[in-house]
């Protein structure tokens, strides 16, 4: 049995190769992520380590504020705190390092260099002899007066800047400044490495002056006497210094290595979720095959048993053959893995320092290829194999006729439910009910998935099959009526094939109609709220503190202009009773190595807030009925949106306990309650409020409103501002429209990402379409070689098959279309009822037609290969087989 | 019945016109090579007649399906020539072979002869909706009509007897008004009474239709239904016979084997 099994599989070695390339393709995603994740992560691991050799221990502020963007962002030190370090007993060298961001490089096209996403823009002081390798010179020397900068290596290069040229700075406290390039470095001792983010180097002054913390360090790095371990120097520091927070070295590379890595895992996560769809697709195709397979096989099983093979035998020899597949697969996927790690982590060395090579695959990753990959092609042939053993010895004796049974009671029954049960579940999980809703999510929706390919789609293949091929019809005549009925002869098989790529359409319809209703929706609260003409606003909505502190002032004083009012943006801490129930304790881990005053903040709710001018902020924009007044927002109370504030249970007059990390713990008065929320937070605090207790990297304007004056042309009111912000690349003015768009761009960024890594997943589904179909032209050569015989030309028999397979891909991208329209829909209610009036469900019409004509042309594609061997038919073989 | 043939040169004596609708001029076809070489036809000379009934006959072997395939534009000679009315196939292309076999030829098999796919009706014009053109509706009734189907057109293959599909392939064969209809073996799946009623059919499609069949076939009782019999023993044709009878084909195929 075992060699009867063997032999089927090597006799059919393309049908090999084509079932397991889905399996193949999803494991090396899969571990492709994996390897090139931990590579990245050993890198940057080795690079912190390096960089931060020579430190014995860190002296810093407890106090931190809380952001979404990771690591929480620290309070500086006075400068004072460098001296008193240094005047510690055991302390060799203490300096004071000046690291964050805010400030901009601008490129050779006078535009910001690298804004938006991707690794930060990072000012330094340039200390002579540091003992942090954050800056090895490679050439030049370091800055040493007000105009000089150094750079690194990289992004001197990307520049087209060398030693002694003049680079452009952006600054966060206003306006571009010109320094002059006397140095170019690399991280660590030897210089070389890179992590992709662009350090400046300023001297101390600059460096402070630049980031708006005049004589103030973000923290103090200290070496110690020979003999004494970290842990000493530590102690000692903590001792003498106790309004500080004092680190070792080791827990300061700890931490460093940690957040970065947190990050390379989140991106990993974030991409594996995509290898494990093309898995899920895979399992259909898998299945797919399998049951062609054993289909095709009936009267060769038949005969096995007619001839004393037992049950047991014919589902071994079935399984044996997953088996096979299923180990082939994953030791190929895996080694294609590597191969696409190397490559990604080659294409990175440009940006990024790859230590030591791609991290080979531990037995770890290959357990897990060969479990995931092994275990979900037996699992998918389960079905189908035991099928094959239900074959009755008299099944050999009679001809096997073209599927059209009806589908089971059972078929039904199960379908039903699992259709019901992942409606309740999404249902759920959208309603935050139960304890994990994404995994609610998730698990409905593969439910609903699993009956549509089973039960809906079997009993929607055939009808829908033969309207699809209405309109093929009109260039393709008897062609595209033969691929309707081709397609709908078998209806469980085409809908498991079409439902492989429903998965991938579900998801880029349900993404794309989300995308696409965000996008409305902010322009419809933009078109209802907004009273200003312009927005004066950051280039990039990514990136912090561009505007001048003076443009505001400028602006204000134009003669087109009637009104002009300010915004910016932070973060605080909610410390009302909500706020505790709900607190990530988590957050407030004090790091293992940490000495003198743990971290300051309490537990609590972060959250962002918008900071504003009361006085001419709601003139500029409108959010309908007032509870207070804007005159009333003074320092030390807030404003906030009304539904927020009922969720809350905050009255006016009421009094909210919050923590600022610069100021720390506060009670701010509610002063207002505005009814409308337009998508600018929940809580407003007037900048009497904000600017002394934000961090000096948020305390710039972020954006400013405009309104021209009456009677004045707009484009008056526009040619004056543009010759304000002229000569700031950071700034852009923008009429409504294209505020609109900025404000949504990095949707379409984020789009673009998920829908490359979605083409996995169609891929694969479009590979099992070209399965299915070669499967079916073996199981029709007869009937192909009467086509031929009574006068099809090989091009109207290869169209055939063709349009066969765009009739599949078309009713799978449909099938997706509808899941796609109805999990958004439920996605819908759901984020309205957490913020209503917010969200408006909006079809992006076109996008959808446009998805579905794709499939189309795919799935004409995918039948390339089986359309090419049908046309090379043998006539004469064809109608004399049997 | 007054339908004209296709040929008008041939309506003088319909049915018994010498005008050659299709045949081979010393035809060759040889597989393998060396020591396994099989010669299956081995210079055959034959033209077949304008509104004419013949049937090739010959033991298993004997190279009868193998002509038929190289007349009907299906397989091509080592040696020799066919044509069909004044074109030589050896001449044509791939892509004109099939146009030749769609326009002017009609078959019937032993078997399988339906789309499964698609209804008698769509079955019977299926030649024409390849090319493209549209059936002459006053030809398809009268066809239809002498195979008896008008009840059963909207009907799938698989809900008819195994006698009404081989009726849809006759209808489908002369339903492009084909220069030629090549049969092979139509009767030899079904039983005596649904086997006469087909050979009845093609007797009914020469005479008044004025339509030529070539029929290969190992049956005498199918080979009276011709008018005239062609025998053909390893590869060359031995002998032939003019209005047959069953009795006088099995004496002569008797003499034959020995």
């Amino acid at each position: 049995m075992l060699r009867v099994a063997l032999k089927d599989l090597m006799a059919r070695k393309r049908r090999l190769v084509t079932t397991s390339i889905a399996v193949v393709l999803g494991i090396a995603f899969l571990t492709g992520t994996q390897l090139l994740s931990a590579t990245l992560s050993d890198s940057i691991k080795s690079l912190v380590g390096d960089v931060y050799e020579g430190v014995d221990a860190v002296v810093r502020s407890p106090r931190t504020t809380e952001t979404p963007f990771g690591q929480p962002i620290r309070n500086p030190v006075p400068a004072a705190t460098v001296e008193q370090t240094a005047a510690v007993d055991g302390v060799a060298v203490a300096q004071g390092v000046v690291e964050s961001t805010g400030n901009q490089l601008i490129g050779p096209d006078g535009k910001v260099f690298g804004g938006g996403f991707g690794p930060p823009t990072i000012t330094y002081n340039w200390t002579p002899d540091s003992i942090m390798g954050t800056g090895g010179l490679s050439a030049g020397r370091g800055p040493e007066s007000a105009t000089e900068i150094a750079l690194d290596n990289t992004t001197a290069e990307s520049l087209n800047a060398k030693v002694g040229s003049d680079v452009k700075v952006a600054t966060l406290t206003g306006g571009v400044e010109t320094f002059r390039l006397v140095g170019t470095v690399g991280l660590g001792k030897d210089g070389k490495g890179k992590t992709g983010a662009k350090p400046i180097f300023f001297t101390t002054e600059v460096a402070q002056r630049l980031t708006n913390q005049p004589d103030q360090f973000n923290y103090v790095v200290v070496k110690a006497d020979p003999g004494l371990s970290q842990r000493q120097i530590a102690d000692r520091l903590a001792a003498a210094l106790p309004d500080t927070q004092v680190v070792t070295g080791a827990a300061f590379v700890e931490e460093n290595q940690q957040s970065i890595s947190q990050f390379v895992d989140i991106l990993g996560t974030f991409v594996s979720v995509f290898g494990y769809v093309a898995l899920f697709v895979a399992i259909f195709i898998i299945y797919n095959t399998f049951s062609i397979i054993v289909q095709q096989r009936t009267q060769e099983t038949a005969l096995l048993r007619a001839v004393g093979a037992r049950r047991r035998q014919v589902l071994g020899a079935a399984l044996l053959e997953a088996l096979i597949v299923g180990l082939i697969a994953s030791v190929l996927g895996l080694a294609l893995g590597v191969v696409i790690a190397t490559l990604l982590a080659n294409a990175m060395k440009s940006l990024f320092t790859v230590s030591g090579g791609v991290a080979l695959p531990g037995s770890g990753t290959f357990l897990f290829a060969l479990v995931v990959g092994v275990g979900i092609t037996v699992l998918s042939a389960l079905a189908p194999s035991i099928r094959s053993s239900r074959v009755p010895p008299i099944a050999a004796m009679s001809a096997v006729s073209i599927d059209r049974s009806d589908l089971s009671r059972s078929r039904k029954v199960w379908g039903a439910v699992l259709l019901v049960l992942g409606g309740v579940l999404v249902g759920f999980g959208l309603t935050d009910m139960g304890p994990n809703p994404l995994f609610q999510v998730g698990a409905g929706a593969v439910l609903v998935l699993v009956s549509v390919a089973v039960v809906i789609g079997p009993t929607l293949a055939a009808p829908v099959a033969r309207l699809l091929s209405i309109p093929f019809g009109w260039t393709g005549g008897i062609s595209a009526h033969l691929a309707g009925e081709n397609a709908a002869r078998n209806p469980k098989r085409t809908a498991s094939t079409a439902a492989a790529l429903t998965i991938g359409v579900t998801l880029v319809t349900l993404i794309a109609i989300i995308a696409s209703s965000i996008k409305s929706s902010s322009d419809s609260v933009f078109q209802t709220s907004i009273k200003s003409d312009y927005v004066v606003a950051n280039a990039s909505v990514t990136s912090l503190g561009a505007i001048p502190p003076t443009l505001n002032a400028q602006i204000d004083q134009l003669s087109s202009v009637d009104v002009s009012s300010p915004m910016r943006f932070g973060f605080m801490r909610l410390l009302d009773k909500k706020a505790v129930e709900n607190a990530d304790t988590t957050a407030t881990t004090v790091p293992s190595g940490t000495f003198g005053s743990t971290n300051d903040a309490p537990p609590g709710e972060d959250t962002p807030v918008i900071g504003i001018d009361p006085a001419t902020w709601f003139q500029v924009l409108g959010v309908g009925d007032l509870e207070g007044s804007p005159s009333d927002m003074v320092a030390g109370t807030l404003g906030v949106q009304k539904d927020y504030a009922d969720k809350r249970g905050w009255k006016l007059g009421d009094t909210i306990p919050v923590y600022f990390g610069v100021t720390g713990r506060q009670d701010l008065k509610v002063a207002l309650i505005y009814e409308r929320n337009i998508g600018q937070g929940n809580i407003w605090l007037p900048m009497a409020t904000f600017e002394p207790s934000q961090l000096p990297i948020f305390n710039s304007d972020f954006q400013i409103f405009v309104r021209g004056k009456d009677g004045v042309p707009k484009s008056e009111v526009r040619s004056q501002l543009d010759a304000l912000v002229k000569d700031l690349p950071t700034v852009t003015v923008q009429d409504l429209q294209e505020y609109a768009t900025a404000q949504t761009a990095p949707i379409d960024m984020f789009l673009a990402i998920v829908y490359g890594l979605l083409a996995l997943a169609i891929l694969i589904a479009l590979i099992g379409i070209t399965n299915t179909l070669s499967l079916s032209i073996l199981e029709r050569t007869r009937e192909l070689g009467l086509l031929r015989a009574v006068g099809m030309s090989r091009k109207q028999l290869k169209r055939t098959v063709r349009y066969e397979a765009a009739i599949i891909a078309v009713f799978g991208a449909l099938m997706g279309l509808v899941l796609g329209v109805a999990f958004s829909g439920a996605l819908t209610v759901a984020i309205s009822s957490n913020n209503p009036g917010i969200f408006t469900y909006h079809l992006p019409v076109v996008q959808l037609i446009v998805i579905t004509v794709i499939a189309a042309f795919a799935g004409i594609v995918a039948a390339w290969l089986p359309a090419r061997r049908a046309a090379k038919l043998d006539v004469l073989k064809a109608i004399s087989s049997t | 019945m007054s339908m004209p043939p296709t040929d008008p040169s041939a309506s003088s004596a319909a049915g018994t016109t010498q005008v050659a609708a299709a045949g081979a001029i010393d035809a060759r076809k040889v597989y393998g090579e060396g020591d396994t070489e099989v010669r299956a036809l081995d210079g055959v000379t034959v033209s077949f007649e304008r509104s004419r009934f013949t049937a090739i006959m010959g033991p298993s072997g004997s190279g009868k399906s193998t002509l038929m395939h190289c007349l009907a534009g299906l397989d091509r000679l080592s040696a020799g020539r066919v044509f069909i009315g004044d074109t030589y196939l050896d001449d044509l292309s791939e892509g004109q072979l099939t146009e030749l076999r769609r326009d002017k030829i009609g078959f019937v098999f032993q078997a399988f002869n339906l789309i499964p796919t698609l209804s008698a009706a769509e079955n019977i014009t299926l030649p024409m909706d390849l090319a493209g053109t549209k059936p002459d509706t006053e030809w398809m009734n009268q066809v239809i009509s002498t195979v008896g189907l008008a009840s059963r057109l909207s009907h799938r293959p698989s809900e008819l007897s195994g006698g009404q599909q081989q009726r849809v392939a006759v209808a489908r064969a002369l339903a492009s008004r084909p220069e030629i209809v090549f049969a092979d073996e139509p009767t030899g799946n079904l039983d005596s009474r649904s086997g006469g009623e087909i050979l009845q059919f093609m007797r009914h499609a020469v005479t008044d239709l004025h339509q030529t069949i070539v029929m290969v076939t190992h049956d005498a009782n199918a080979a009276a239904h011709a008018d005239r019999v062609v025998f053909l023993v390893d590869g060359k044709i031995v002998t032939e016979m003019a209005e047959p009878t069953a009795a006088g084909v099995l004496d002569l195929m008797k003499q034959l084997g020995d």
